[in-house]
Formats: C-alpha cells, structure tokens, sequence
C-alpha cells in the first residue's frame, strides 16, 4: 500500500497544526490524530480498521513540535507495514514512546535552548545598525534552519522507521546547540555595552559617560543578582526606580 | 478624549495571530518578543516603539523555554501589549517616539508575562474537553468529527490573547493625558531607565543561555563594544 505523494505533504502540513489543542490529559495526542488522519484514509478504506487505527494515536504523546515530524515520517512508515500485514499494530505504539521522550529532549536542546537563543541575541545585537530589519532576519535565519531540519526529519521518519533516531544522532545537534549557546552569550554580552554606549552618546554632557557605565555596571549586578535567584521582575523594576532617581536627580 | 478603536482592532487581531501562531500553528517565531514588538509597532505606525520594547523583552525572555509540560512566563503577550501601549501612547500625543516611552511600555506590561501564562492555563481546560470529545466521536465512528476538534482549539487563545493585546493599546491612549503631565526629570529619568533595564535583561539573557562560560563570552564581547565606543568619543572629541 502506497500512500501518495499529495497526502504526504497533506500530513507535514497538518503537523505544523500538531499543539493547536494541546492538554494536559493526552498533550499533543489530537494534533497527531489530525495529522496522521488524511493517511489512515488511504491506508484503511475500511471504517473499522480506520478507526481503531485512529484511536491507538489518541493516546498520550508529547515531544518537541519540530522534531515531531521524524515520529509522523516513522509512524507512517509503521502503519504502511501494519496496513500490509507486515507487522503487529502495537510496534506503532512501542515505537511512539520509545521516541518520543530522547527526541523531546534533544528539540528542547537544540531549538528552544541553542538555536532560537543564538540568532533572537544576534538580531538583537544588530538593532541599532539594521532598525527593524533585524525583526526580519530573525524570521528569515530562524525558519532557515528550522524548516529544512523538519522536512529533512519527516523524511528521514518516513524513509527509516526505527533507524531514525540513530539518523538524528548522527546530525550532531548537541554540539552545534554548545556552539550557538556561546554565541547567544556574547551576543547578549556585546548588546549590553552597545545599548549603554549608545544611549551615553545621546545624553548631552558629562551625565553621558556616566550612564553608559552606571548601566554596565547595573548589567554586572544583575548577573550576579540572578545567579542568586532574585526574582527576574524584581531586578528589573529595580534597575527602572534606580535609573529613575538618577535621571531625575543628576 | 477619544479612544481609536482602529488601533484597538489592530492590535486585537495581531495580538491574536501571535498567540495562535506562539502556541499552536507554525511556531516560526513570528510571535517573539523582537519580532512581534516590531510588527505591532509597524502597525501602529510607530515601528521604533515596537522595536525597542520588543528588543528588551526578547533578551529578559531569552532563556525561557516551554520544556515538557512546564509553561514560561507569556514574552509574546508583554512585548505585544507593550509595544500596543507605547505606540499608542506616542500617537495619541502626537508625540515622537523616545526611549521614556518605551520604558513606559517595559513597566506597563512586564507584568503581563505572568498573567499570559495564567490565562494559558485555564484555556487548557477548553482543550482537555475537545479531547474527551474527540474521543466520544471516535468511539461514535465520527472520525473526521474527532480530528476536527483539533483546530478548535486555537479559537480561545485568539480571542483571549488578542483582548488582553488590545487592552494594551487602550491604556497607551488612556495614559496619554497623564503622561504630558509628568515632569521633565521624570522624564528624564524615564529615559535612562530604558537602557537600565536594557543592561539588566541583557544580563538575564547571558544566564539564560545556558552556557557554562557564558558569563566569559559576554564579559568578552561587552568588552571589546566597551573599548571600540571609547575610541569612537575619543575621536570624536579629540
């Protein structure tokens, strides 16, 4: 059984859909029900088989929404063999939760940890030169990485089943996720002197140098505020009454 | 005074879009802070407010993540409404956009992060009910039924985020009378309060990165900014 080109990116698509309901009970388990169904259709002409096939993916599943895409490529590459006969319904399952977990963590690692801290500092870092432009670049570099990694993941699920994830480990993503965690460091750290810089250009005076450091410095305090765990809010409210009184009084 | 309620429906439906796109379709990061700041800015015709905002909330944001189960703080709901609030204060003054009012903006709704993620909670109560139903449709036969339910469940955040969005936008123009009252060194020290708070995200963002010598790459790099903007006055003075 063959399912055609046309549903399989009817398939990615609907996964882009994958949190639309997410819930506490069953997490991300409709949003892969609604992406598997236009495949199940071709699979199973018959209603019963259809959905029974159906509910063993309204179960619970929850892992990283991109890396999702390589256990959608590899439950449909299952669910052709059980259509066929080939195998049991319940490798779908195992395969789901054996996946589901190692993946999360290495998406979590990778996108929301490395990736999307790396290039937000960067384009951050690069507001004062290219004004709401670095908005822009963000989406352009962000999505670069981020849609190519999960069609290429879809693809490797569909193509592999059950070899995927020694696929993915093969991609090396937690070195490139320590690489770009640097990145993002001085990134934040460079932004930090530029903005005091800039804004101390501005203010006309001997108040200029004295803001650009007095923010340098309210920079080095924070570090070492939040490494004490003072609420995040709290420091920067702070940081706002202190600069408050200094720009009112000096 | 008069309310725009051109802004508010603005600011309602983008504030909505980035909540639906944050949680539930795409996540093309078309809702961080730097990119939907800038976007409501644009469309409030002041695209420096909602860079500026944004820019702060995407470094004290930085290292937030949704891992597993667990919810951050709402970036996507603080930079929008705040970037609504500052831009809107700026055109109901008919003033230019500077950097006290973004302060106003950061101040109005920083808070606003905690509260996003209050409301995002109890919507996943709407969500756990499509699920049952979902199921009942399942064991009904109703397959289409059963997946459909899917998608509605991007409708509340919708409407709810893109309210609170709004409401942003409204107190940016109710406050516009208040805030020409205030006095000059207060709005002076409004203005150096942005590039306070700035310093202080910037170092939320350093610990956010994960990085065990994270703090050595931005000492590094903050640096050599420090040492190039010093030659750069010397010269200048010189």
């Amino acid at each position: 059984m063959r399912i055609p080109r046309r549903v399989l990116w009817r398939v990615y698509w609907r996964s882009l859909f994958l949190q639309a309901a997410w819930n506490p009970q069953g997490m991300q388990n409709l949003g892969l029900a609604y992406a598997l169904y236009p495949a199940l259709e071709v699979l199973y002409p018959d209603e019963a088989a259809r959905s029974e096939a159906l509910r063993r993916h309204l179960t619970v599943f929850n892992t990283h929404p991109y890396v999702a895409a390589s256990i959608l490529g590899g439950v449909l590459h299952h669910e052709r063999r059980i259509a066929r006969g080939e195998e049991p319904p319940d490798r779908v399952v195992a395969f789901k939760a054996a996946l589901m977990g190692p993946l999360a963590a290495l998406g979590d690692g990778f996108f929301w940890l490395s990736l999307r801290p790396a290039v937000g500092a960067a384009c951050a870092g690069l507001v004062p030169w290219l004004g709401g432009w670095a908005a822009l670049l963000f989406v352009v570099l962000y999505n670069a990485v981020h849609l190519v990694l999960r069609a290429r993941f879809y693809r490797m699920g569909l193509l592999l089943g059950d070899g995927v994830l020694a696929a993915l480990g093969a991609e090396r993503l937690p070195v490139w996720g320590t690489r770009l965690r640097h990145v993002a460091a001085a990134c934040a750290g460079g932004l930090a002197a530029g903005l005091a810089a800039q804004f101390g250009a501005q203010q006309p005076g001997a108040g200029g140098p004295l803001l650009g450091a007095g923010c340098l410095l309210l920079g080095g305090v924070g570090y070492w505020a939040v490494g004490r765990r003072l609420p995040h809010n709290v420091l920067l409210f702070l940081a706002a009454g202190l600069a408050v009184a200094a720009g009112a009084f000096l | 005074m008069t309310v725009d309620l051109g802004q508010l429906a603005v600011a309602f439906a983008w504030g909505g879009f980035c909540a639906v796109e944050r949680r539930g379709f795409l996540q093309a990061m078309l809702s961080r802070p730097l990119v939907g700041g800038t976007v409501m800015g644009l469309l409030l015709g002041d695209v420096q407010a909602g860079l500026y905002v944004g820019l702060l909330f995407e470094l004290y944001h930085l290292g937030a993540a949704s891992l597993g189960a667990s919810r951050p703080e709402n970036d996507t709901l603080a930079a929008t409404a705040g970037a609504a609030f500052a831009a809107s204060l700026a055109r109901s003054n008919g003033a230019p956009s500077v950097p006290a009012l973004w302060s106003l903006g950061v101040l109005a709704c920083g808070g606003l992060g905690l509260l996003g993620r209050a409301v995002e909670r109890q919507l996943e109560r709407h969500a756990r009910a499509l699920a049952g139903k979902a199921e009942a449709s399942a064991e009904a036969g109703e397959l289409r039924r059963a997946v459909r339910q899917n998608l509605f469940g991007l409708w509340p955040f919708f409407v709810a985020f893109g309210a609170l969005t709004a409401l942003g936008s409204l107190a940016g123009q109710l406050a516009a009378p208040w805030e020409r009252s205030l006095p000059l060194p207060l709005l002076r020290g409004l203005a150096w309060a942005y590039p306070a708070m700035a310093s202080v995200a910037a170092a939320i963002a350093v610990r956010g990165a994960n990085d065990r010598r994270g703090h050595l790459y931005a000492a590094g790099a903050a640096g050599v900014v420090a040492v190039a903007a010093a030659v750069g006055f010397w010269r200048a003075a010189s």
